[in-house]
């Protein structure tokens, strides 16, 4: 399509036809305030916040709803654009019941920072505020508050569209007018959480996080979801060491601006009551507390004594950098048993992949997988297991393998919790972290390679995946071992055509395609 | 570097003798102790006596309730956000009620505690007061930790002292409107 030139605020733009105004003063870096306009959504044109003055156009202009046209003069910060934005702030605020202290929105709030910048600093309404419910639990996720609602309808488009569910709806008239399940409808959608995080006030909050700490405490760190291989980006909250929330970030290759609600939700394993925080060793049947040094000079020797015959199985929850670095141990023992346990996953059309290991596409281009003669995991129960290494990995959820594994003369156990698995089965036990406690990337199902920060530090003496196997390695006489997971992906790097020139660093916010093509 | 040269004063006989300059002192003394009836009229007897503090007096910060009784804060955290030495922490909890948040934890280091009053300015509720509380004294770090019931406790004192405005009552007419207009929150 050809493109049209514009005039904002006295620059000049060129954006394709059918853009509309508030996208190309986007493109401008001016960003017009907006309620109901979202990237992500179609155009409701309802919050009215987003007057523009345009030359030669009589009144204000809602810009996400008026198209570019060739030679179009628009002022976003004219004296008529800036007294229309704040008239229609008074008339936002008329009812809000500015309850911003109880607000979990408060911090990011579009209404609190409109007002900051443009707002009137009183009311000169002078009768009762219309009142509406307060604190309704639309479904076990999301509690609505009706008084703090502008009605800009981006919930009810996000689960139409997006979800492709019609849960929400807008009743009653005037100003009675409210956001409420659809008659006949419950709020059910995989999704809805996402309405939330796209509510510009306080009337959607998460059930999850509610009261749990004002969002300006929260330490904010952009990592990778780990529950499924989607990979979807996120901005993890946490305060006190605790990791308190998820929301997604936006990356137009992965996830656009979405997640699923199981994955935002699935974060309890971090402050678990079972996180390892000691390595393990079993003396006399019973697990016992010891030294890194001795647990890792016990795992190497355990490990050497099995050789080739060792069976082991290689989470794909695992990084990209420990998936590598528990592969050089295998190749040096020479073994050809190595597995990916498979994690089922819920899967449908938007983002959820079906697969539960977010390190599944990783785990593939390093090969982790049965070699010539080797037992995959179908075969572990065939005959008796001499000697195991759980990398990652439990096995909490197959009690007839445990039962094999308890007869195994030895069972190392590399993992971030005391699983059944480890109870029961382990010789040696290395305590991992959680992928909210370590640097490093994960390749998600589309080959992109994407960067895991920590969030928070891990309990106890336990140490980074990478770490634990780095130094093994050294041990088994695999060379010395990296400093940091960004050395152990640059010599993956080195090691593997699919992550050639890949450091941490060149991974930025938004991740890398893997050269997949040369992988196979 | 200009200067001046300061000549000492010559003392006279009657300085130099030292004496009379003792004499005068006790002198003094024997006139404040003889007006004030035989009693030491300048030491102020605490702790039997206590000062009489200006209204300005900043003290223990304290939470305070409303005139139904109700503890006032919402636990919205910005006294704990503004708190210079950190000396504030609360954990929020969800209540029933008009109301919807209160304070499940909150404490106050009166070690940390550098009485600055931000605490009291900065809360949108008028829930903390800077009282006029001064004897602070414990045997360990812990006891020194007032925690939401103890502060409460010097608040309401505060509050039946100094009659703490709560001409709005927020809540009473909020619940009031409620009413009125058949809306019940959840």
């Amino acid at each position: 399509m050809a493109d049209v030139k514009l005039t904002i605020d006295g620059r000049e733009v060129e954006v394709p036809r059918g853009t509309t105004v508030i996208q190309a003063a986007r493109k401008l870096g001016t960003d017009v305030p907006h309620y109901c306009w979202h990237p992500g959504l179609k155009v409701a044109g309802n919050c009215r916040i987003c007057l523009v003055e345009v030359e030669g156009m009589p009144t204000v202009q809602i810009s996400c709803n008026l198209e570019v046209r060739e030679g179009m003069v628009v002022h976003t910060e004219s004296a008529k654009a800036k007294q229309a934005r704040r008239d229609v702030m008074e008339l936002l605020l008329i009812n809000h019941p500015l309850d911003c202290p109880i607000c979990d929105q408060a911090g990011e709030c579009k209404l609190q920072e409109y007002s900051f910048e443009f707002g009137s600093d009183g009311s000169r309404f002078q009768f009762p505020k219309v009142h509406k419910p307060k604190h309704v639990r639309f479904s076990e996720k999301v509690t609505f508050d009706a008084e703090r609602c502008i009605l800009c309808t981006r919930c009810v488009r996000f689960l139409d569209e997006v979800a492709g569910r019609d849960e929400l709806d807008i009743v009653n008239r005037g100003d009675r007018n409210e956001i409420a399940v659809a008659r006949g409808a419950e709020l059910t959608s995989p999704y809805q959480m996402n309405i939330v995080d796209i509510c510009p006030v306080g009337a959607l909050t998460s059930t999850d996080f509610r009261f749990k700490s004002r969002v300006w405490f929260l330490k904010q760190t952009r990592t990778v979801c780990p529950s499924c291989s989607r990979g979807c980006n996120v901005t993890a909250g946490a305060r006190w060491n605790r990791l308190l929330r998820l929301v997604p970030a936006e990356n137009q290759a992965v996830n656009r601006w979405w997640m699923c609600d199981d994955g935002r939700l699935a974060i309890g394993h971090v402050g678990a009551d079972d996180r390892l925080g000691a390595p393990l060793v079993r003396k006399d049947g019973a697990l016992v507390e010891t030294t890194w040094d001795e647990a890792l000079r016990a795992a190497a020797d355990g490990l050497r004594a099995a050789g080739a015959n060792l069976l082991a199985l290689v989470s794909a929850r695992l990084t990209n950098e420990e998936l590598f670095l528990a592969r050089r141990i295998l190749d040096a023992l020479g073994t050809p048993h190595r597995d990916v346990k498979p994690r089922a996953w819920e899967r449908d059309e938007l983002l959820r992949t079906g697969d539960g290991n977010p390190n599944a596409e990783g785990a593939r281009i390093l090969g982790i997988a049965p070699r010539a003669g080797g037992r995959g995991l179908a075969a572990w129960g065939g005959s008796a297991i001499g000697a195991a290494f759980l990398c990652g990995e439990d096995l909490d959820d197959r009690p007839e393998l445990l039962d094999a594994l308890a007869k195994a003369s030895f069972v190392l156990v590399l993992d971030s919790r005391e699983t059944a698995t480890v109870k029961r089965v382990a010789t040696v036990v290395l305590p991992g972290v959680t992928s909210f406690e370590k640097d490093g990337s994960f390749t998600n199902v589309d080959g992109r390679v994407q960067r895991l920060l920590p969030v928070v530090s891990a309990p106890g003496d336990a140490r980074p995946d990478w770490r634990v196997l780095g130094e093994l390695g050294a041990l088994l006489g695999c060379g010395a071992a990296p400093r940091s997971a960004d050395e152990a992906l640059r010599a993956l790097a080195a090691a593997e055509p699919a992550f050639a020139g890949l450091s941490l660093g060149r991974l930025g916010a938004l991740g890398r395609e893997a050269a997949r093509e040369a992988a196979r | 570097m200009a200067y001046v040269t300061v000549r000492r004063r010559e003392l006279t006989f009657a300085e130099r003798l030292y004496l009379p300059s003792i004499l005068k002192g006790m002198a003094h003394t024997l006139k404040h102790f003889v007006g004030a009836g035989g009693r030491a009229g300048v030491t102020m007897q605490y702790p039997e006596e206590k000062w009489q503090l200006p209204s300005f007096y900043r003290g223990v910060p304290s939470l305070v309730k409303d005139a139904d009784g109700r503890g006032k804060c919402v636990a919205c955290s910005l006294c704990e956000y503004v708190c210079p030495p950190r000396a504030i922490s609360i954990v929020p909890k969800s209540i029933e009620g008009v109301v919807e948040k209160a304070p499940e934890v909150f404490d106050i280091d009166m070690l940390r505690c550098i009485f600055c009053g931000y605490c009291e300015e900065v809360c949108p509720e008028e829930a903390i007061f800077m009282s006029k509380e001064y004897e602070i004294c414990g045997e360990t770090r812990e006891e020194l930790v007032f925690h939401k019931e103890r502060l409460y406790e010097i608040g309401a004192t505060l509050g039946a002292d100094a009659g703490v405005p709560d001409a709005e009552r927020k809540w009473a007419k909020l619940a009031r409107e409620q009413g009125e207009q058949g809306v019940t929150g959840g």
